[in-house]
């Protein structure tokens, strides 16, 4: 009789799946740990000193978020400061910054943004992706959005819609009213211009900067 | 031979990602390589078991 | 052992599997409900404005998923423990207690979700109303709930296999089965960061789906091969350890697919891309294995009846369940193999990322991979319940079957074409901003694909309407042989 083959053999694939799963996980936490220390929240002195972090301080609200194409990674990257800007017409300190960020992320979880909206790309496909929301050319100075609200700045304007969203319908599909209240939004923009501020290795791509081509703005 | 690392924060996995392929070939081998040398020891087994 | 399931009469173990088969196959009806709501208003955004916003529509539709999902899974263990054990299940009481828990505490989640909403920015809405992350919303108690549940599920899988006889399967499962109630736990802790949030909760979803549920469903496939056509227990072991290293090689790392944007580091690029580009290998191997034993059992039944092709007696015991089972061989290949392989890519996934291409995926995969043999397992169990040897289709089980396939194939199909839409207008074109997804939104190709969808949607649930119907009345049908 021939010899029976390894190939066929039971045991040998039970070890092949045991190695297989073991060194997989192994792996895993590795870089587990490595992304960790790369995406943990930077600090004050970071945003002071100019030191780049994938994920900011809090206190980046004080920062200017720029969003520009760095030619030596190949796609656009978030550009803080260093020109500070007042946010809700003030500098907000190390704590007041904190507690803001983590109220705006407990609403955006309390009021199920991500089962309509994208967070980062992630969720529902039924409303626009907010990663970039701080950055989108419809709240800035003369933006569409912000003139419906007849508010004079980016965050007030922000907030009025958050507050009353079927008051300013920009589309059949309207954002229902979520009982959020004047707190809540200015948290919530905090939160949307702290996750404007991450690095998302160039997601989206152009964001904001093809309007049209030739017969655009 | 090694290219200049462009990611945000240096790091171990970051200096492997050489260029196109270099980091998954890395963690391939080791998850893929190892098979051979249990290969060869089972097929050692059934000989003997014979 | 191609009868074993006959064993199903006075087994309290099956007992219990038959329970958490019913209360999945209600959820599931109640998941493509909120389904058809969501798709509705895809079409017509006035539909139930202000009373079921599209938001809870859609935690309802992949929650219910979710569940029913969960409860079949547990179902399908605790029916074929004791087949593969030779025992009854160790604290079939506990089980049954852990049931009605599991079972209570997911109603409480559902009227929460459907009357409350959404709650203040505080801890007492992430503790009592909900978590607002996608597919894992339930709240905290609930989550704990959930922690306890499974762990005493995982307790009788292991005591009641480290009693009786331990088989291959049962083995791949108590090994899979701890990953799965582990992961868990990776989704129950609250971050203000949204990239480490994120980063974790992808430790849930995609371990999940793309490793434990599939060696789950790999350990499933086994389980009703030998059930249903006979085949032999030592080849479909060695394909089920072959398919553990494949999958588990390749989808645990594959992860990285989820970390290209997220702001975690540029060297998950090449790790998502590569070893998910290999996702889809073993879902190939589990489709060869289905068909391979199915006409290797056949040739023999041949050979040993020595007559031709046509005069010969079919192995297959359980026609619904092997049809649905076929099905998952074809449907985890398409769309978890084919339609993920798609867009997983950083250099396609830059645009397709957070667009309907996702959501074709997820229809077809989530089908395809899952439900079928989850369906499947359900045919078993009424085959065992009702001492059934030969168990035929019935007029309904062939309408279930052919109108819910075709219904998320072509839903499947209509996302993918708004798909195409949305990410050559929305992203490529105009960049993703708020104006770019609306005009994305608003293309010909774009919104004729979600009446497709809506219509497919309703096929889909027409489907099931037989379904249930059959699941209900098949068990008495004369079609069968006794």
């Amino acid at each position: 009789m021939a010899q029976k083959s390894v190939w066929s053999d039971n045991r040998f694939w039970r070890r092949s799946a045991t190695w297989v799963t073991g060194v997989a996980s192994v792996l895993l936490i590795w870089l587990t740990f490595d992304t960790m220390g790369q995406i943990s929240m930077g600090t004050d002195a970071d945003l002071k000193n100019g030191v780049t972090k994938r994920v900011p301080a809090p206190t980046v609200i004080n920062y200017k978020v720029d969003y520009v194409f760095d030619s030596r990674r190949g796609h656009e990257v978030p550009k803080i400061g260093p020109e500070k800007e007042k946010f809700f017409g003030k500098f907000w300190s190390e704590e007041e910054a904190a507690a803001l960020l983590h109220k705006g992320k407990l609403a955006s979880q309390a009021k199920n943004c991500m089962d309509c909206h994208t967070l980062l790309g992630n969720g529902a496909y039924f409303a626009p992706d907010l990663t970039k929301a701080w950055l989108d050319p419809a709240w800035q100075d003369g933006g569409t959005m912000q003139a419906m609200t007849g508010k004079n700045s980016k965050e007030e304007a922000m907030v009025a819609f958050l507050m009353n969203p079927d008051q300013y319908p920009t589309h059949e599909r309207m954002m229902p009213n979520l009982g959020i209240t004047h707190d809540e939004a200015v948290a919530l923009v905090a939160f949307l211009k702290h996750m404007a501020s991450i690095d998302t290795n160039g997601f989206p791509r152009n964001f904001g900067r093809m309007q049209g081509a030739v017969h655009g703005k | 031979m090694f290219e200049p690392f462009v990611d945000v924060n240096p790091s171990f996995f970051g200096w492997l990602n050489q260029g196109p392929l270099t980091l998954t070939i890395f963690l391939h081998t080791l998850v893929v390589l190892p098979m051979i040398f249990i290969y060869y020891q089972e097929k050692k087994r059934l000989e003997n078991e014979k | 052992m191609a009868n074993n399931a006959l064993t199903g009469v006075g087994s309290e173990s099956k007992q219990l599997a038959t329970w958490y088969f019913t209360f999945a196959a209600i959820i599931f009806g109640a998941q493509l409900v909120f389904g058809v709501v969501a798709a509705i208003q895809f079409v017509e955004p006035s539909f139930l404005y202000g009373v079921l916003d599209f938001s809870i529509a859609r935690i309802l539709h992949i929650n219910a998923l979710v569940v029913w999902m969960v409860f079949a899974m547990f179902g399908s263990v605790y029916w074929l423990l004791p087949d593969e054990t030779g025992i009854e299940t160790v604290g079939i009481k506990i089980g049954k207690l852990l049931f009605w828990i599991f079972a209570a505490a997911i109603v409480v989640v559902v009227l929460v979700y459907l009357f409350i909403q959404v709650g203040p920015a505080d801890d007492t809405t992430i503790w009592f109303i909900t978590e607002g992350r996608e597919y894992i919303e339930a709240p905290r108690w609930a989550d704990l709930g959930i922690v306890v549940v499974a762990l005493g599920f995982v307790a009788n899988l292991f005591f009641t296999g480290m009693k009786g006889n331990r088989s291959g399967i049962v083995t791949v499962l108590m090994a899979d089965m701890i990953a799965f109630s582990g992961l868990y736990l990776c989704g129950m802790f609250f971050t203000d960061n949204i990239s480490m949030d994120q980063y974790w909760w992808w430790w849930v979803i995609h371990l999940w789906v793309e490793a434990t549920w599939e060696v789950f469903v790999g350990s499933l496939a086994a389980y009703a091969l030998i059930t249903i056509i006979g085949a032999h227990r030592k080849v479909v072991e060695m394909w089920l350890w072959i398919e553990v290293a494949m999958l588990f090689g390749s989808g645990i790392l594959g992860l990285g697919h989820h970390y290209f944007w997220i702001g975690t580091p540029e060297y998950w690029w090449e790790i998502g891309a590569l070893f998910s580009a290999l996702e889809p290998l073993p879902l190939v191997a589990m489709f060869i294995h289905v068909l391979y034993d199915w006409g290797k059992t056949q040739g023999e039944q041949m050979g040993a009846e020595h007559t031709d092709e046509d005069h010969v007696k079919s192995v297959i015991t359980n026609k619904p369940a092997f049809t649905w089972i076929t099905l998952n061989a074809f449907g985890n290949f398409l769309g978890a193999g084919i339609w993920g392989f798609f867009h997983t890519l950083p250099q396609v996934n830059l645009y397709t990322h957070g667009t309907q291409f996702t959501a074709a995926h997820g229809h077809l995969a989530f089908f395809g991979a899952y439900a079928t043999i989850l369906i499947g397992m359900m045919y078993l169990a009424i085959q065992g319940t009702n001492g059934i040897k030969v168990m035929n289709h019935t007029k309904a089980s062939i309408w279930g079957v052919s109108l819910i396939t075709s219904g998320v194939v072509g839903m499947t199909v209509a996302l993918t074409i708004a798909g195409y839409s949305q990410v050559l207008v929305a992203r490529a074109q105009m960049g993703g901003t708020w104006q770019a997804y609306f005009d994305g939104q608003a293309g010909m190709w774009f919104q004729q694909a979600m009446d497709w969808r809506l219509v497919m949607g309703v096929v889909t649930l027409l489907g099931f309407v037989f379904l249930a119907k059959d699941l209900l009345t098949s068990g008495k049908s004369p079609v069968h042989e006794r």
